[in-house]
């Protein structure tokens, strides 16, 4: 947030607009090295929904795993290359979270108030360190909710 | 010692009538002035509705105040004055200096490097085409500058 954070919470900024990402694109190209012969397992990224076999050694260049559909993990058939997501916060060049603007806060909870994880978000440590600082102080005053209202 | 920056935000009640804070606001600032510290700024955000219910109210006036202090003395007599006010339902004060500090730092050197930027990338264009000896020499010369 480079500019002066004077500006009130209300108001909607126009730099930092919490529009969610939506991963329409097909991801440009994959990294250099072909997605097909990996053995590693997945260095911590974001394998969110956890295709059903991850953990074990996995057999070396098998062809890839065989589905891959839109859920799928990431590496597995290079039509369905899962779009990489970036820090929101380094995309804006955020030097500064402030607490006080909820709304920009707003699309890194879940509705029942927890804080997303980084593996969700895909924002990176740095900023979810500051973030998860500015949120707690955005529920101390009641800028956010700690937990869903039934 | 050195002064330090914080931020106090109060929550009043949603009826209370607006002098009244006004009123409030003023004696923090006497206060503030008493302890040696200095409210810089007043925002009144007005009616909001707050994220869960305090005190069994779903909305708060919000008051956002910057205070520049350099002991601990003059937060802590505000902070008793916001507890002992019947309209005052919650309060924060969260010292901001450091972050402001860090952010100021990063800003320069997100300046700094991106002046520096343009400068660079222009003879590391044209080297390539034109790989003549005066480009080394004014590149060095460039940089420092």
């Amino acid at each position: 947030m480079s500019e002066e954070n004077a500006a009130q919470p209300p108001q909607q900024a126009p730099s930092e607009s919490p529009a969610p990402s939506t991963p329409a694109a097909p991801a440009p190209a994959p990294p250099a090295g072909a997605p097909m012969g990996h053995s590693g397992p997945p260095s911590g990224g974001p394998g969110r929904f956890g295709g059903g076999g991850h953990g074990g050694p996995r057999p070396q260049g098998g062809g890839g795993r065989p589905g891959g559909g839109p859920g799928g993990p990431k590496r597995g058939k290079r039509s369905f290359v899962r779009k990489k997501k970036v820090c929101r916060f380094c995309v804006d060049k955020a030097d500064f979270i402030d607490y006080k603007r909820a709304e920009i806060l707003a699309p890194f909870i879940q509705e029942r108030g927890k804080i997303l994880p980084r593996r969700m978000t895909g924002t990176c440590a740095r900023h979810q360190r500051w973030l998860t600082v500015a949120i707690k102080r955005a529920q101390n005053i009641a800028l956010l909710p700690f937990a869903a209202e039934l | 010692m050195e002064e330090r920056q914080y931020d106090l935000i109060f929550i009043c009640r949603p009826d209370t009538p607006e002098p009244d804070v006004d009123k409030l606001i003023a004696t923090l600032e006497n206060t503030a002035s008493e302890k040696g510290a200095k409210i810089e700024k007043v925002e009144k955000w007005g009616r909001k509705r707050m994220a869960y219910h305090v005190q069994r109210l779903r909305e708060g006036y919000y008051v956002y105040l910057v205070l520049h202090s350099s002991q601990g003395e003059a937060v802590k007599e505000l902070e008793r004055r916001l507890k002992v006010s019947d309209a005052v339902i919650k309060y924060l004060t969260v010292r901001v200096d450091e972050e402001l500090k860090r952010r100021d730092k990063l800003k320069r050197h997100r300046d700094r490097r991106a002046a520096r930027r343009p400068r660079k990338t222009a003879p590391g264009a044209a080297a390539p085409a034109a790989p003549a000896p005066p480009a080394p020499a004014g590149e060095p010369s460039a940089a420092p500058a």
